[in-house]
């Protein structure tokens, strides 16, 4: 009996160390084991869309050079969560991205200088990197550009052309007779400007570029936001709820792929929203560069004559200044040689679509990058993505609830409240980021 | 029995406890101690001291978060508890297509809390524009009948199956000898079947009481706090505390609330556990 | 009294069965909407049957299970279900059973330290606990049952506990003097009585171990491994625009292997009550 009982005892402390002895065993592979000192990458991943382009761009770079590189996407909206999980491990990344000053403020301890590296002379302008102080703690990696995207066949119809619109006026006379006549054409102006959690950053944070961007133009900072634009923003947030495929009142429960598929079903003549679209509205065929074009956001501010396109940047890679010395010089290597390589500039800017910030960037197929491009030539200015100083998520979201409400019910008051969200709420997040 | 049984305490406990300690023991500890820091990841902690809390208590958003919270679990252990039993209760008799029946109403709880959230959002959305009410987002009394409802059809399957399993281990001879000496349905019902399954009722009480409390994915799926924090329930809000801004010091405040968060649910289920398991009766 | 009996039978089978079909709604939603073309799903169509120009077959269905390593996430998620439900049946079931049947400060303190870690909010632990696995390298679904086992201790010794209270001592004491020890006693007799019990808490923990998601993914070597529910999550880019298709044909196939495993486990509860509950 008593043997037994030992045997029994001895058996189950053998497991459950066995069990703990398979993980010891298999886990050798991380990013942090001596490969003969040549070092090895591991590259937390931000976009879902871009995955199998990664994973094959790090199997060719280990083919070519034999430094190990592992790319592991976050799921959409858990990055944060993973980053954060995943610095605290031993095999953590050695190659991550914030989102500009305010994500830095998290991470800005882990961020290594970039500023002596290679792929950082390989930038093509200095704004494109973030800095904290002097150093360069990340580089953007992938630069975008978003504005009206444009059904120009739907929009011919309706008896017009893009050349029509120049200005905050003309597009309000263009969409507001489009949909007064909507029934007769089949069509209306604007697909759904859904507020859910998959779309309203359009207008709570894209569309609230605009009034923050021409008051740091005026000479504003991101101290204190004024509100001397937030009539502009009414005004243009009016026309799209007003003159839109459904009613102001169902904007809540409107997703993004709702308004992308009424565009896709020619429902709409204007569809807001960036270059990352593309691919969505060409791959089955349904538009071609032959009917679609991404006008700039009028507002009704600056001069509208220059205004270009909304262009900048959300993403910044930075590097793990906690890895191990030959780790990190491998993420420095492995990044020069996507900015440089033949391989690594035409599978950024083919596959994935990305306008990369890089001396040897080849040109893009994007039908929207290359009219940026092409206004930029023009001597249009772009829109500066400003909305990366916005102090906080928590006042997006507010500023994004205060919209939603007011286009259920579009009184004075309601709108009021959005402008106590958009002023006032900036005073008291940006006193919270800064209370240290 | 008890001596014999003495000798054998480390392999009956050991191998529990052992996981226990490390799965649940030290992380649990550790975050402990990460409350009172600030920090981005658990190795660059650097202690604050006790003003993680003071801040955490004044935050009037996780005051009235609680206070959501509170009103959510009283409906909800009701709604389901009750349901639950007379589910229990009536699919022990012998009707037809019990089985059909009991795979029905377990059936929610095979999903996901993320996606019946995103589901149960389109359906009371639509049902609301039907009847031109406001949709979710705008509309705080339809968010928490919403939150009800969903968390009422999630669990119910789930406390009913240990309903059952505490039914039927009421011996019938039990309610024979009472039909026979003259009780009805009632009478065999409060006086014989409740206390007999008090073990059970204990558990789904409990369970519905922590389930209440630390809701989270369907909170986040259905309304996602909307409008403006009104349906946030706690998690959700330690959730936002952590993420929705960027900074150090948030972090510590998150896992402040979540201690305190936890402190204060210790003491109500304590207070339910001795009330429920005093009314258990050995059989 | 036997008409009066059968007739309020009836009813009841008939509310019953309305109610069934009710319930069984939403969960009809996702099937409808799997099999509907992308473009088709969207919020105001949810309700709508997929007409002939919508319907899109079982093309969703090939798109999941061809993408991104399906097969093997299925495979990773089967075996962490498994091992993990094994483990806390067993473990934890001798757990229950030594801290109902002992009175001692010890394995009353036990109790509510299990009872406690129920209440605690995932977030308060999640960082910790990934740290924790990392450090020892449990990190692996071959070793994650170990994970779950300390996670999941406190719900399934809680339920153990509820059900052991009602196990009269007598039998097991009868058998101790028959020279029987604990553990003879343990397997022989108890076990026997707790599989209906064991079945319902196998089948909960089951649920939550199948559709975790957190839990894998914090503490889960995401380099090398993933697990249905993290996969899922893939359907959703970056800037919003969800494969709506795949994400609903992926979920049916999640829980069609829960049906199933339910289904099967169905059939013993009531084989249980057939060969009858020990009574006093």
């Amino acid at each position: 009996m008593k043997n037994k009982k030992r045997w029994l005892a001895l058996g189950m402390a053998a497991v459950m160390t066995a069990g703990i002895m398979t993980g010891c065993g298999s886990s050798s592979g991380g990013s942090s084991d001596s490969d003969g000192g040549e070092g090895s990458v591991y590259y937390l991943n931000f976009k879902p869309e871009q995955d199998p382009q990664w994973q094959d761009l790090a199997k060719a770079y280990t083919e070519e050079t034999g430094v190990e590189v592992t790319v592991v996407t976050a799921a959409s909206g858990e990055y944060e969560t993973t980053l954060m999980s995943e610095m605290g491990k031993s095999g953590a990344p050695t190659l991550f991205q914030v989102n500009g000053p305010v994500g830095l403020a998290n991470w800005k301890d882990y961020c290594y200088d970039l500023s002596d590296s290679d792929v950082y002379k390989e930038l093509t302008s200095e704004g494109h990197a973030l800095k904290d102080g002097d150093a360069a703690a990340g580089i953007a990696y992938v630069v975008e550009s978003y504005g009206i995207i444009v059904n120009t066949e739907l929009l011919g119809e309706a008896g017009y052309k893009t050349e029509d619109i120049q200005s905050f006026e003309d597009l309000k006379k263009v969409s507001e007779d489009i949909s007064s006549r909507s029934d007769e054409l089949g069509f209306t102006a604007f697909t759904s400007a859904g507020m859910d959690g998959s779309s309203d950053w359009r207008f709570k944070t894209h569309l609230a570029n605009l009034p923050i961007h021409f008051e740091y133009v005026d000479g504003g900072s991101a101290e204190a936001i004024e509100g001397t634009y937030l009539d502009n923003y009414r005004e243009i947030w009016d026309l799209y709820i007003n003159n839109s495929t459904c009613e102001p009142s169902e904007l809540a429960a409107k997703t993004g792929d709702d308004s992308r598929n009424e565009f896709l079903n020619k429902e709409a003549v204007f569809f807001q929203n960036g270059s990352w679209e593309y691919s969505n509205l060409t791959e089955d065929g349904t538009f071609t560069d032959d009917n679609l074009a991404m006008i700039p956001i009028y507002f009704g501010a600056g001069e509208e004559a220059e205004q270009g396109l909304c262009t900048g940047t959300e993403n910044f890679w930075c590097v793990n200044k906690e890895a191990d010395e030959a780790d990190i010089q491998a993420t420095l290597d492995f990044m020069n040689w996507c900015v440089t390589s033949e391989l690594g500039t035409k599978t950024m800017g083919e596959d994935m679509g990305f306008v990369i910030p890089f001396k040897k960037a080849i040109e893009s197929s994007n039908l929207f990058v290359k009219q940026d491009a092409e206004m930029t030539a023009d001597g249009k200015v772009p829109v500066a993505w400003d909305f990366s100083t916005i102090p906080s998520e928590e006042w997006k979201n507010g500023v994004g609830s205060a919209l939603t409400a007011y286009a259920a019910d579009q009184t004075d008051d309601n709108w009021k409240a959005v402008e106590s969200a958009f002023v006032d709420g900036w005073a008291e997040e940006y006193a919270l980021a800064h209370q240290e | 029995m008890e001596k014999a049984l003495k000798r054998y305490a480390p392999i009956f406990v050991l191998p529990t406890f052992a996981a226990f300690v490390i799965g649940f023991i030290w992380p649990f500890v550790q975050g402990l101690y990460l409350s009172f820091c600030k920090f981005t990841t658990v190795d660059n902690a650097s202690w604050v001291g006790i003003s993680n809390y003071i801040a955490a208590i004044k935050d009037a958003s996780f005051t009235s978060s609680f206070k959501f919270t509170v009103f959510f679990a009283v409906v909800s252990i009701l709604s389901i508890n009750i349901i639950a039993f007379m589910l229990a209760t009536l699919l022990t008799q012998k009707l037809k297509g019990t089985n059909v029946f009991r795979t029905v109403f377990f059936m929610p709880n095979l999903i996901g809390g993320i996606v019946l959230g995103y589901i149960w959002q389109i359906l009371i959305n639509c049902l609301l524009s039907i009847i031109g009410q406001p949709i979710l987002a705008l509309n705080s009394t339809a968010g928490y009948w919403g939150l009800i409802i969903l968390m009422c059809w999630q669990q119910i399957g789930y406390m009913m199956i240990i309903y059952i399993a505490g039914l039927q281990n009421v011996s019938d001879d039990l309610i024979e000898a009472a039909a026979i000496d003259g009780a009805g349905g009632w009478d065999v019902l409060w006086r014989i079947k409740i206390p007999m399954v008090m073990s059970s009722i204990t558990i789904c009480v409990f369970l519905t009481l922590t389930n209440s409390f630390k809701l989270f994915d369907q909170n986040l799926a259905l309304t996602g706090g909307e409008p403006s924090h009104s349906t946030e329930m706690i998690a959700l809000n330690i959730y936002q505390t952590f993420y929705a801004r960027s900074g150090m010091q948030w972090k510590g405040y998150g896992q402040a609330k979540a201690v305190i968060f936890c402190v204060i649910v210790i003491l109500i289920s304590l207070i339910q556990l001795n009330a429920t398991r005093s009314k258990e009766v050995q059989q | 009294m036997k008409e009066k009996k059968s007739i309020s039978n009836t009813i009841w089978t008939i509310v019953l069965a309305i109610a069934a079909v009710l319930w069984m709604y939403p969960i009809f939603m996702i099937l409808m909407n799997s099999v509907k073309k992308e473009s088709a799903i969207s919020t105001a169509a949810a309700f709508s049957l997929p007409g002939a120009d919508s319907f899109a077959g079982l093309a969703n269905y090939v798109d999941a299970i061809a993408s991104k390593g399906f097969l093997s996430s299925l495979g990773f998620s089967f075996l962490i279900t498994v091992t993990s439900v094994i483990a806390i049946l067993l473990f934890c079931s001798m757990c229950a059973w030594y801290v109902t049947r002992v009175n001692s400060i010890i394995s009353k303190m036990l109790y509510y330290m299990f009872v406690f870690s129920m209440v605690v909010p995932f977030q308060m632990v999640m960082f910790t606990l990934s740290q924790t696995a990392d450090r020892l390298k449990l990190n692996t679904p071959y070793n994650i049952w170990i994970i779950y086992l300390g996670f999941g201790a406190g719900l399934a010794v809680f339920m153990f506990c509820g059900f052991v209270k009602s196990i009269p001592v007598e039998v097991e004491e009868a058998a101790m003097i028959d020279g029987c020890n604990p553990l003879q006693t343990f397997f022989l007799i108890d076990l026997h009585i707790l599989k209906p019990t064991m079945i319902s808490v196998g089948i909960l923990e089951a649920m939550w171990v199948w559709n975790d998601y957190l839990l894998p993914t914090l503490v889960l070597d995401i380099k090398k491994y993933k697990t249905i529910p993290m996969l899922i999550q893939y359907f959703r880019g970056s800037y919003g625009k969800v494969e709506m298709g795949p994400m609903m044909a992926c979920i049916m196939l999640t829980v069609i292997p829960i049906i199933i495993v339910y289904l099967a486990g169905q059939k013993y509860i009531i084989k249980g009550v057939a060969a009858g509950a020990v009574k006093g």
